[in-house]
């Protein structure tokens, strides 16, 4: 199964942590976003395999903005 | 005079340079981004110019684009407010090549200044005192275990050309040593292109304490007073105010004197800031200039009457400063309250649309520099500051007291704001009693967790 893993807060993506084909564990850091000169931690919500990457650094990005596939096993 | 001026930068400190340009009868042209496109203060500049998206590295970073809204303008100065290019030489090198007037030091100044050791350097030569260190970048581990053989634990290594608190690490033991100097080096490769990094000593409970200045190009310089900074969260101010509670009248000469040497040894024009830090046993040591029009300016507008933007100006264009240090008459105590759009309880930043915004009125003793309206949106991009509150008293408790009623009529709906936690400094014991350094916000209860 394919999930997202979502912005949760707005600004510029600082950067991509993770590259496709990773394998990650649920709350680990897979990207930061700049928000208001802050730097935020993105986390997986999942375990699973990074398949796709959409962001790259300096993106804006709005909340729910989707940054990251991930290949979850839903078995 | 300056004709036409541009201002390089957003929000509240653009509409504060609109305003000393007005009285001086200096037309205004405004840069904004996509994000700041619908900003109420781009319909009082005589011209406005888009400079790009949001993000500031293709806007209110971008060189290229504000030379270019300056030539379509056709202005004769730049106005670089603070933070984003106020202090980049390409920038002021740029400005000054396309035949306009640059308001702060010649460009060669920010060459200089950009190294933290040649201002170390350059105090030590006119007998300033520094926070013990070393003078010159640090070749190898070697160096740093000499040092500390001599001088002893906790160290703080820093980035010669650093900013922004990054490249700035304490080393408590020697296991630390190698593992520090690697990865402080390796951030100013990436980050700053250069690593080289020095050692200074950690000060136990250091106060920060600054002093404004003015320079014309005609060798005259006078100092405005102190300003008190220690109050910070995450090296970032949030309450400023003048006169310190602890610089005392000798003090005070001193750093006049030690700014004055300063400013004149980096060849120094226009307005500027000497920080220094205040050990616990009361000795004073030179941190770094500041070179362009700071946040907290008002605090000292409000004890000497002098505008500060009217003077950057008026010095750009090759005016002389017309007081003497002898005229400068200190009055009274202000206090400013930075009011920042944060979770008053974490600082998490809180960015959004305003929906409702009641301000406490403005009067001689109480002022407020701002750019917000309802419905407006406060855009995640750029620096948290939402606005400032600056309060004058002929004491320092009612300076403190007007301020704390301003702040408590001062309400916003749609975004977390920090006046609470501004609140609760004014009310602290600590606070009243003047006894504070900058861990201050760190052993306040109840925020900054």
């Amino acid at each position: 199964m394919e999930v997202s893993i979502n912005a949760h807060m707005p600004g510029l993506v600082a950067r991509v942590v993770v590259n496709e084909g990773d394998q990650v564990k649920k709350g680990q850091e897979v990207a930061v976003i700049n928000c208001m000169k802050t730097e935020l931690t993105v986390l997986s919500g999942y375990d699973g395999i990074v398949k796709k990457i959409l962001v790259k650094e300096w993106d804006e990005m709005q909340v729910d903005n989707p940054m990251i596939i991930l290949d979850v096993d839903d078995r | 005079m300056i004709k036409k001026l541009l201002i390089a930068n957003r929000g509240e400190i653009v509409c504060r340079i609109m305003k000393a340009s007005r009285d001086l009868g200096v037309k205004t042209v405004a840069v904004y981004s996509d994000a700041d496109k619908n900003a109420f203060y781009l319909k009082q500049a005589d011209e406005a110019f888009n400079i790009g998206p949001a993000n500031p590295m293709k806007s209110y970073l971008n060189i290229e684009a504000i030379i270019d809204a300056g030539k379509k303008a056709g202005a004769d100065a730049v106005h670089p407010g603070y933070g984003f290019l106020s202090e980049n030489y390409s920038f002021a090198n740029a400005v000054v090549l396309a035949g306009m007037n640059w308001v702060g030091p010649s460009p060669e100044v920010f060459r200089g200044i950009k190294s933290k050791c040649y201002c170390r350097n350059i105090a030590n030569k006119v007998g300033v005192a520094v926070n013990p260190g070393t003078l010159s970048p640090v070749k190898d581990v070697d160096e740093i275990f000499q040092f500390v053989n001599e001088y002893g634990y906790p160290i703080f290594l820093k980035l010669d050309r650093g900013g922004g608190g990054k490249g700035i690490e304490v080393i408590k033991e020697e296991g630390q040593i190698q593992e520090v100097f690697e990865r402080v080096s390796r951030i100013g490769l990436m980050a700053f292109d250069s690593s080289d990094c020095y050692i200074e000593k950690l000060l136990s409970r250091p106060r920060h304490i600054e002093v404004q200045f003015l320079a014309d190009h005609f060798d005259n310089c006078i100092c405005l007073g102190e300003r008190e900074c220690s109050i910070q969260r995450r090296h970032q101010k949030i309450i400023e105010e003048s006169p310190s509670p602890v610089v005392t009248e000798k003090d005070r000469e001193r750093l006049f004197e030690d700014t004055l040497k300063l400013a004149r040894a980096m060849g120094y024009q226009g307005a500027g800031t000497m920080e220094f830090l205040r050990s616990e046993d009361g000795n004073y040591y030179f941190m770094e200039i500041n070179a362009r029009l700071q946040v907290e300016h008002p605090v000292t507008e409000f004890l000497t009457g002098i505008d500060i933007v009217k003077s950057q100006l008026r010095i750009a264009s090759g005016e002389k400063l017309e007081l003497a240090q002898k005229d400068i008459k200190m009055k009274g105590y202000a206090i400013e309250a930075r009011v920042y759009a944060e979770d008053p309880v974490s600082f998490e930043p809180s960015p959004g649309t305003i929906k409702k915004l009641r301000l406490p009125e403005e009067t001689k003793q109480l002022r407020i520099d701002h750019a917000l309206e309802e419905n407006a949106t406060v855009p995640p991009f750029y620096d948290p500051l939402l606005a400032k509150v600056i309060a004058w008293g002929s004491t320092r408790s009612e300076a403190s007291s007007r301020l704390s009623e301003a702040l408590s009529n001062f309400y916003i709906e749609g975004i977390k704001t920090t006046i609470q936690v501004n609140l609760s400094i004014l009310k602290s014991q600590n606070f009243k009693d003047g006894d504070f350094n900058t861990d201050f916000i760190e052993n306040l209860s109840g925020v900054g967790r």
